[in-house]
C-alpha cells in the first residue's frame, strides 16, 4: 500500500501546485458564500428553517459542481499520463497497475475533498454567524454526502480515462456522463412520473441508478425527514420502508456506487495491457 | 543479485502480438553481467516492445527472467531490479530534480537521504532544486539515468537515450555508461544509430520485424563485416577541416576505422583547424 500512498501524495502535491484546485476551491467558496449570505438575508428570520434552506441551496450547487470536477479530473488521470508519455515510465517502476490507479483515485479524491471542504467551511462560517441555531451534525452529514458523490464520480471518470486513448476523448465521455447524471436523468424521471405515473418501486429503482439522485434524496431525508418535498415518491418511501430503511437502502446503493466504478476502472486497467 | 554465471537478462522464445501485428516473433537471447548491448533496428523493429515485455508492462508469450526472476511471476521484483530510461523522459509535472528522485525513490524504497548522492553521480547536484522541465535535453537524460540507478539495479534498459543529444552531451552520457559497465551493470541500449554500437557496445543484437537477425560481439562483427565507417558531421564542417582530412588521406571512400593512424589523423585534422567557426 506504500506505493498507493506515494502516488496519492504526488497527486495531491500536483493538485495543490496547479491552478485547478485553487480555482475550484475559490469558485466553490465564492458561490457557497453568496448562497449562504443571500439565503440568510432574504429570508429574514433566522433559525433551523433558514439553515436547512441555505444548506439545500448548497447541496444543489454541489450536485452541479462536484460531479463535474470529479468526472473531468478522473477522466484526465490515466489518459493524461498516456498522452504525456508518462504511463509506461510509471508502470516501469516497482508497483502494480492497481496500485497506480488506486493511488491516483485516492489523490484526486483527497484533492477535491480539500477544496470542497474549504468551500463548505466558508459557507458554514457564514451560516454560523447568521443562524440562531446551527445543526452541525446535519451540516457535516451533507459534507459527507457530497464527498461520497465525489468518490463515485471520480471513479466513473477514471473508467472513461482507462478506456480512452486520449485526454480529449476521456473528457468527452466524462462530460456526457455529467450531462446525463446531473441534468438529463432528473428530467427523464420528472417526465416519467408526470406522464407514465410510475410506481414508487420503479421510481426508487430509477433513483438507485444514479448516484446524483441518491445523494439528492439522502440530502432531503437529512434536511426534511417527513419527505414532503419528494411528493408521492417521498410518501412511497416513508410508507413502504420508513425513513431508516429508506436511508439504509440509499446509503448501501451509494456505497456500491463508490466502490464499483473504481473497481471496474482497476479491472479494465489491468485488462488493457497495451 | 545474480548467481555466478547466471544471465542477468534472459529472453526465451518471446512473442508479442498486438492484434494481428506480430511485434516480437520468438526472440531469444541471454546477457551476462557487466556488458553493454546495442539493440539495433529500424523504427517498429520491436526494440521498445522488448523493453515493455522485460518490464512486465505488457503481456507476452515465452519467458523472460531478470536476475533469475520470472517477469510473469515476480513483475514487481523484476522492475525493482531494472532501471528504465525512456526515449523522451517527461517527468511528472514541474517537480524539481530532487522531488522527481524523491518520488521515484519512495516507489523503490530507497532512502531519501541518498538522493543527493545520486544527483552528484550524474553531475546534477547543482540543479537539485531546478524544475525538471527547465533542464536541457542532456540534463534530463542524466536525471533519468539517476532515476534508473536509484535502486542500484543490475540491469539498465535505455531506450534511444542519446537520440536528441548534442555531441558533447552524448560523450558525457557515454562516459557514464562505460563507468556503469565497469561496475558490473548490464546495459541494453536501444538505438538505430550504428555509431552508438561502435562507440560503446560489447555486443550487438539486430531486430528486424520482431525477429533477431543478428546477435554477435561487436569485435567479431568488425572482423567479419568489413571495416567501413560512416563519419557523421553535426552541422556544417569548416572547409579547412575537410581539406585537412583530405590532406591526411581521409576521404569518403577510404576512411579506415580500426587503423591505428585513423584517430591520430582525425586529431591532427582537428588541431589544424582549431579556431575555425562551425560545428564538428
Amino acid at each position: 500500500m506504500n506505493a498507493v500512498w506515494t502516488i496519492a501524495e504526488k497527486e495531491v502535491r500536483d493538485a495543490v501546485r496547479s491552478r485547478w484546485l485553487l480555482t475550484y476551491g475559490a469558485a466553490f467558496a465564492v458561490l457557497a458564500l453568496g448562497l449562504s449570505y443571500l439565503g440568510e438575508r432574504n429570508l429574514g428570520s433566522l433559525g433551523f428553517e433558514n439553515f436547512s434552506r441555505t444548506t439545500a441551496s448548497l447541496i444543489n450547487l454541489c450536485l452541479l459542481l462536484a460531479p463535474l470536477i470529479a468526472l473531468s479530473l478522473g477522466a484526465g488521470s490515466i489518459a493524461g499520463e498516456k498522452e504525456r508519455g508518462n504511463l509506461t515510465y510509471l508502470l516501469a517502476q516497482p508497483l502494480e497497475r492497481w496500485e497506480l490507479l488506486l493511488g491516483k483515485f485516492a489523490g484526486l479524491f483527497l484533492s477535491i475533498s480539500i477544496a470542497t471542504i474549504a468551500g463548505f467551511g466558508v459557507a458554514g462560517l457564514v451560516i454560523a454567524f447568521y443562524a440562531t441555531s446551527l445543526d452541525v451534525t446535519t451540516y457535516l452529514l451533507l459534507v459527507g454526502l457530497v464527498l461520497s458523490l465525489v468518490a463515485a464520480m471520480t471513479g466513473l471518470g477514471m473508467i472513461a480515462s482507462v478506456v480512452s486513448t486520449s485526454r480529449v476523448q476521456a473528457l468527452g465521455i466524462a462530460l456526457m456522463v455529467w450531462f446525463i447524471a446531473v441534468l438529463f436523468f432528473d428530467l427523464i424521471l420528472i417526465g416519467l412520473v408526470s406522464s407514465a405515473s410510475l410506481e414508487g418501486r420503479t421510481l426508487l429503482f430509477g433513483v438507485l441508478l444514479n448516484p446524483v439522485e441518491i445523494v439528492r434524496v439522502l440530502a432531503i431525508i437529512n434536511l426534511e425527514p417527513d419527505l414532503e418535498v419528494l411528493g408521492p415518491f417521498g410518501t412511497y418511501l416513508l410508507e413502504e420502508f420508513g425513513t431508516g430503511t429508506a436511508t439504509a437502502i440509499l446509503v448501501s446503493a451509494l456505497a456500491v456506487w463508490i466502490v464499483a466504478p473504481v473497481a471496474a476502472a482497476t479491472w479494465l486497467f489491468n485488462d488493457r495491457r497495451f | 543479485m545474480t548467481a555466478a554465471g547466471e544471465p542477468v537478462l534472459s529472453l526465451q522464445n518471446v512473442t508479442k502480438r498486438y492484434g494481428r501485428v506480430t511485434a516480437l516473433d520468438g526472440v531469444s537471447f541471454e546477457l551476462p553481467a557487466g556488458c553493454i548491448v546495442a539493440l539495433l533496428g529500424p523504427n517498429g523493429a520491436g526494440k521498445t516492445t522488448t523493453f515493455k515485455c522485460t518490464l512486465g508492462i505488457t503481456e507476452f508469450q515465452g519467458d523472460i527472467t531478470v536476475a533469475g526472476k520470472s517477469v510473469k511471476r515476480h513483475g514487481r521484483s523484476v522492475r525493482e531490479s531494472t532501471g528504465y530510461l525512456p526515449q523522451s523522459p517527461a517527468f511528472l509535472g514541474d517537480d524539481t530534480c530532487a522531488e522527481v528522485l524523491r518520488f521515484l525513490a519512495d516507489l523503490r524504497h530507497v532512502p531519501a537521504s541518498r538522493i543527493d548522492e545520486h544527483l552528484d553521480r550524474v553531475n546534477l547536484l547543482e540543479q537539485r532544486d531546478v524544475p525538471s522541465d527547465q533542464l536541457s535535453g542532456g540534463m534530463r537524460q542524466r536525471l533519468a539515468l539517476a532515476a534508473a540507478l536509484l535502486s542500484d539495479p543490475p540491469l539498465l534498459l535505455l531506450d534511444e537515450p542519446t537520440a536528441s543529444l548534442d555531441s558533447e552531451s552524448r560523450r558525457q552520457f557515454h562516459e557514464l555508461l562505460v563507468q556503469l559497465r565497469s561496475e558490473g551493470k548490464t546495459i541494453v541500449l536501444s538505438t538505430h544509430f550504428v555509431e552508438h554500437m561502435a562507440e560503446l557496445a560489447d555486443r550487438v543484437i539486430i531486430l528486424q520485424a520482431g525477429k533477431v537477425v543478428l546477435d554477435r560481439p561487436v569485435s567479431e562483427l568488425w572482423s567479419t563485416a568489413g571495416r567501413r565507417f560512416n563519419v557523421y558531421l553535426n552541422g556544417t564542417a569548416p572547409r579547412a577541416f575537410l581539406d585537412a582530412l583530405r590532406s591526411v588521406g581521409i576521404s569518403e571512400e577510404n576512411v579506415t576505422p580500426g587503423d591505428p593512424g585513423f584517430e591520430a589523423a582525425i586529431a591532427r585534422a582537428l588541431s589544424e583547424t582549431s579556431g575555425e567557426e562551425g560545428e564538428r
